[in-house]
């Protein structure tokens, strides 16, 4: 936010990005699977200059008790910044926003979840993001897609997300904090690649209807690339050298 | 055995196409089987069913486990059994038919921190677990140390008709109890061997998907063969 | 509270028998919004406002135009803020308080369907840049309970503001005050008129507008605001089941189609 807008050039002559990005190249992605001892499962990632830890707790006793449901498991998701994470120190205290991230989050990992095996229990997700970039919450589903599967909770599939958005008129892949605020629109989208179900989308921003079709499938194919690399993080903590 | 084709899979992960019967942690979607779990996927005679590499306890009748008592009521214990439900051992259990919570105290017999030995005694979806210690060999621990070990792993622990579980006994000269719901309590007299089974332990933990673990363990604890 | 209302069995199984066979319980078309009905100009003291009543859903909205201080990274537009309240006399399980994670994702979605699409143009709202600016705040009181509380309170929202009339602002550049000149009124800068659309999905099936009965048995909703070029703006997944991209794709027509018919009773109702 400290560049002037007029010093961005969003996208050049050659079809090149701010960050150095071409159109449809995604940011550096590491996932890692099962980095804290105490959760049941956890997962960290970096995507871009987002830095996002993700721990899962569960299925475990619900407190309080009245929100247990007899019929099957229930899950929460808490999206937290820390202060530290942005520009301006962030007041600790969840914001409006961040609740209602928290709220899509959940609802886009709930259909991968088996719950019903699970009643009167609870899955809590905690994601903490360290540093935020654009695009924090489609990381933070892939780091806390993972650690659900670390933590061993039956998964009918993964869960992967990746942004898309239209930046000088083009629709690009994977959004970056300066595209975010400068750019035409930012569509988050979640999808479980093996089900072939779209768990999580959003768009702020004016699309045709023939941008709004192209943006969902270039998103789409982000996806895919998420989840050979959160696929390659659990292959490594449970197969190690042995995983083809 | 040479017929089962194994994989490793994550959920999601399309294990087989057809007419397959879909076991344990799998499910079917269209005709596709998928992985629900990080683990082994196995194809075997029509079923298709994955090994879990990780997650809860999921208790089932009959188990032999490993609890610790985390608090009681007046009726009964409410023992920590490392799963997603609380277990529950009624007083009638240890106290016998003729129970009576005015005279008999539950502190008496077992207090909170304590270790027991168990059965699941019953185990379905409405209930927390009933868990008994009626039986010879069940009931407190009095001594040794508590290891916790991921559930899906106790199978490697135990290994092939007991193999692995045999070869760290002989070799450390420890006594290992392993309860299905990845709770182990090793005692022994022999400090060093004690801290042999254990180091052996926490190995297969983390090598439990690693073929030959055995011989591996053996090498390790440098029991030439036993 | 609003998705959490348990429906009687028999009913959940007439509507997904109903909606095997193409048909709704209240006898609606799937793609048909329930009636709505639009009265602006219902709080006098409000400089713009509608009940709007979508089916048995009733919102009161009401429109403030304040000087405000800009946004210290938007100098150069106006401040557009709306927001939304469920009413604890509006549904029994309604409760004062703190709103929950619901209420907080209702008042986003319908302010940021409305921002996106640009309606007002903001930038014609600056009274002095970086210093004054003129503020619009949309309030939003649902009353009445029966499903998709998030096109109600957007059309409330839209035909508050397409009712509203703006004071005229004077600021003194000597001490930086500013103060209002009475009598004089403009309509305010309106680029497009934007329509949200919200569908859920039962099954595979997709409604347009669900109403209490069937927003309790959905397994996704999603919401999608378009603008009078018939383009999108903005939308909103939820719900706890997902969308194949073709039904993204058929939800995205439906929101074009459904949002050109609502957006004539806007513009009727809001006068222009």
């Amino acid at each position: 936010m400290g560049v002037k807008k007029t010093d961005i050039v969003l996208l050049d002559e050659n079809g090149i990005r701010c960050d150095g990005r071409k159109i449809n190249e995604p940011r550096r992605i590491m996932i890692k699977a099962g980095v804290l001892k105490n959760a049941n499962g956890s997962a960290y990632i970096e995507f871009g200059e987002n830095k996002i830890l993700a721990g899962v707790f569960g299925p475990r006793d619900v407190h309080p008790k009245h929100l247990a449901n007899t019929d099957r498991g229930i899950l929460r998701c808490r999206y937290h910044m820390q202060p530290f994470s942005v520009g301006e120190r962030k007041n600790p205290a969840p914001s409006r926003r961040e609740i209602e991230i928290s709220k899509v989050i959940k609802e886009a990992l709930e259909p991968a979840l088996m719950l019903e095996n699970f009643p009167r229990t609870v899955v809590d997700v905690f994601i903490e993001i360290l540093q935020a970039d654009g695009g924090s919450r489609c990381a933070a589903l892939d780091a806390a897609a993972v650690a659900l599967a670390d933590a061993g909770i039956p998964m009918r599939d993964m869960v992967s997300a990746c942004a898309a958005g239209k930046v000088a008129d083009t629709i690009v892949l994977d959004i970056n904090n300066e595209e975010d605020q400068e750019g035409q629109a930012d569509m988050p989208v979640a999808y479980m690649p093996n089900l072939g179900k779209v768990t999580l989308i959003q768009l702020d921003g004016v699309l045709t209807p023939q941008e709004y079709e192209k943006c969902v499938n270039t998103a789409l194919e982000g996806c895919k690339l998420v989840y050979e690399v959160q696929k390659k993080a659990l292959q490594e903590k449970f197969f190690g050298d042995d995983a083809k | 055995m040479d017929d089962v084709k194994r994989k490793y899979v994550i959920p999601g992960d399309v294990i087989t196409t057809g007419p397959y019967r879909a076991e344990e942690n799998v499910h079917l979607h269209g005709d596709k089987i998928i992985a629900t779990t990080v683990g082994i996927s196995e194809i075997y005679d029509s079923g298709v069913r994955v090994i879990p590499l990780t997650g809860m306890y999921i208790p089932r009748i009959d188990d032999f486990i490993i609890g610790i008592v985390k608090s009681h009521t007046s009726l009964s214990w409410e023992l920590n059994i490392n799963s997603c439900y609380a277990g529950i051992l009624p007083a009638q259990d240890v106290f016998g038919r003729d129970f009576n919570p005015k005279v008999d105290d539950l502190t008496s017999r077992l207090k909170t921190g304590d270790l027991i030995a168990a059965r699941v005694a019953n185990s379905d979806r409405s209930r927390d677990p009933l868990i008994t210690i009626a039986d010879r060999d069940l009931g407190k621990i009095e001594d040794g140390e508590l290891l916790k070990i991921s559930p899906s792993k106790v199978p490697r622990l135990i290994g092939k008709r007991g193999s692995m579980i045999q070869t760290i006994e002989s070799a450390t000269k420890a006594i290992i109890t392993i309860g299905q719901n990845g709770y182990v309590v090793v005692s022994g007299e022999e400090p060093e061997g004690l801290l042999k089974a254990i180091e052996a332990i926490k190995t297969v933990e983390e090598q439990a998907h690693v073929p030959n673990l055995t011989e591996r363990i053996q090498q390790m604890l440098g029991s030439n063969s036993e | 509270m609003t998705s959490s209302t348990i429906i009687d069995d028999l009913k959940k199984k007439k509507i997904l028998a109903l909606l095997k066979e193409g048909q709704r319980i209240d006898g609606r078309a799937l793609d048909e919004p329930r009636q709505l009905t639009i009265d602006t100009g219902v709080i006098p003291k409000a400089e713009g406002s509608a009940r709007v009543r979508l089916g048995d859903t009733e919102v009161v909205c009401g429109v403030k135009v304040q000087p405000d201080k800009p946004f210290p990274d938007l100098g150069d537009r106006g401040i557009f803020i709306c927001t939304a309240e469920i009413l604890p006399l509006a549904d029994p399980s309604a409760e004062p308080g703190p709103p929950g994670e619901e209420v907080i994702e209702l008042a986003r979605v319908v302010d940021r369907g409305i921002r996106e699409s640009g309606m007002v143009d903001l930038k014609q709202l600056v009274l002095e840049k970086d210093k004054s600016v003129v503020g619009i705040f949309i309030d939003n009181s649902v009353t009445d309970y029966d499903g998709n509380l998030f096109d109600a309170c957007s059309y409330a929202s839209v035909a508050s503001v397409l009712s509203c009339k703006l004071p005229k602002f004077k600021y003194d550049s000597s001490n930086g005050s500013v103060s209002k000149v009475e009598g004089e009124f403009s309509a305010p800068p309106i680029t497009t008129i934007p329509v949200s659309v919200t569908m859920g999905k039962i099954g595979d099936t997709i409604i347009v507008d669900p109403n209490a009965d069937e927003w309790s048995c959905m397994d996704g909703r999603i919401t999608i605001t378009t603008n009078a070029a018939g383009n999108i703006c903005a939308v909103q997944k939820g719900g706890h089941d997902g969308f194949t991209p073709e039904q993204l794709v058929q939800c995205s027509k439906i929101s074009i189609a459904t949002g050109a018919k609502i957006r004539d009773i806007l513009k009727q109702a809001g006068g222009s």
